[in-house]
């Protein structure tokens, strides 16, 4: 990407004054940015649900992590942050009036492919849904009742039950029971709570 | 419900548009909106002291308001 390119999008990531918007440019610039370098990076946590979502949730930063094997040394990442302006490092940087996290290797259970929108500048690879929703309900309960977590994860169920974000049932049935999680039936208690809610049936209670 | 949403989906394989995946953002937010409050963002987190400092003493820009998404 040359320096034009690059200094068009940074103002365009400036003005930007939607927080989604500017999350999901700002992972679309550093994604091309860092696969020139031989480096996947994929959009997780807060980020990827309000990518998802729309729900309202994520703050002004942005978490991503490599999506394969590739690293690149300090040196590099500061080089690659600077053409942005970015300040700090090594691994959390403000860049264009927010803040982005690099956190390394991504944790993943699902077999499913990350999400992948066409942003601005280039692909953006999102956090596999199988993988959130399984992880927010388990941060919902444990290690004791959290209500935004809860909230966040209603919300989560229902855009897919909803329509709008396709999952695979059995991946998160099969996360849900991996040693990592062991929280099936309180994944199957709140799709159940959600689809009751908007009356459509639960893809966890097959009859 | 599952067949009657008329927004593009996030699919599974392949990717969505730009195009697509901002015209199905004011659907998204009002499915959420059906099971849980409007805004959910963390009052409070390891982050927040960057962050208040950045915006104004908030956590991040405020949203748009699902009218105008």
């Amino acid at each position: 990407m040359d320096s034009e390119k690059i200094k068009s999008a940074l103002a365009d990531m400036t003005a930007e004054q939607d927080p989604t918007v500017k999350s999901l440019k700002m992972a679309s610039l550093c994604s091309a940015l860092w696969a020139e370098r031989g480096v996947e990076l994929v959009v997780v946590g807060g980020s990827a649900i309000e990518i998802l979502t729309e729900g309202a949730y994520a703050s002004g930063d942005l978490d991503l992590c490599h999506a394969n094997k590739a690293t690149l040394p300090v040196r590099e990442r500061q080089e690659i942050m600077g053409l942005l302006g970015a300040k700090g490092g090594p691994r959390n940087w403000e860049v264009a009036g927010m803040f982005v996290d690099v956190l390394g290797p991504v944790e993943s259970f699902a077999h499913t492919p990350f999400r992948r929108v066409q942003a601005p500048f280039g692909d953006v690879l999102v956090m596999k849904p199988e993988d959130l929703l399984v992880e927010r309900v388990l941060v919902s309960v444990y290690p004791g009742e959290n209500q935004t977590a809860r909230d966040c994860v209603k919300k989560f169920i229902a855009v897919i039950l909803g329509g709008d974000m396709a999952v695979n049932w059995d991946e998160v049935r099969r996360l849900a029971n991996l040693p990592e999680y062991r929280n099936l039936p309180e994944c199957e208690k709140l799709v159940k709570e959600i689809a009751d809610e908007l009356k459509v049936k639960s893809p966890l209670h097959p009859d | 419900m599952n067949s009657k949403s008329k927004v593009p989906c996030i699919p599974i394989e392949g990717s969505i548009s730009y195009e697509d995946w901002l015209k199905g953002r004011r659907h998204r937010r009002e499915l959420g909106e059906l099971v849980a409050p409007g805004v959910i963002r963390r009052k409070s987190s390891s982050s927040d002291r960057r962050l208040k400092k950045l915006f104004n003493g908030e956590r991040g820009l405020p949203f748009t308001p699902t009218e105008k998404l």
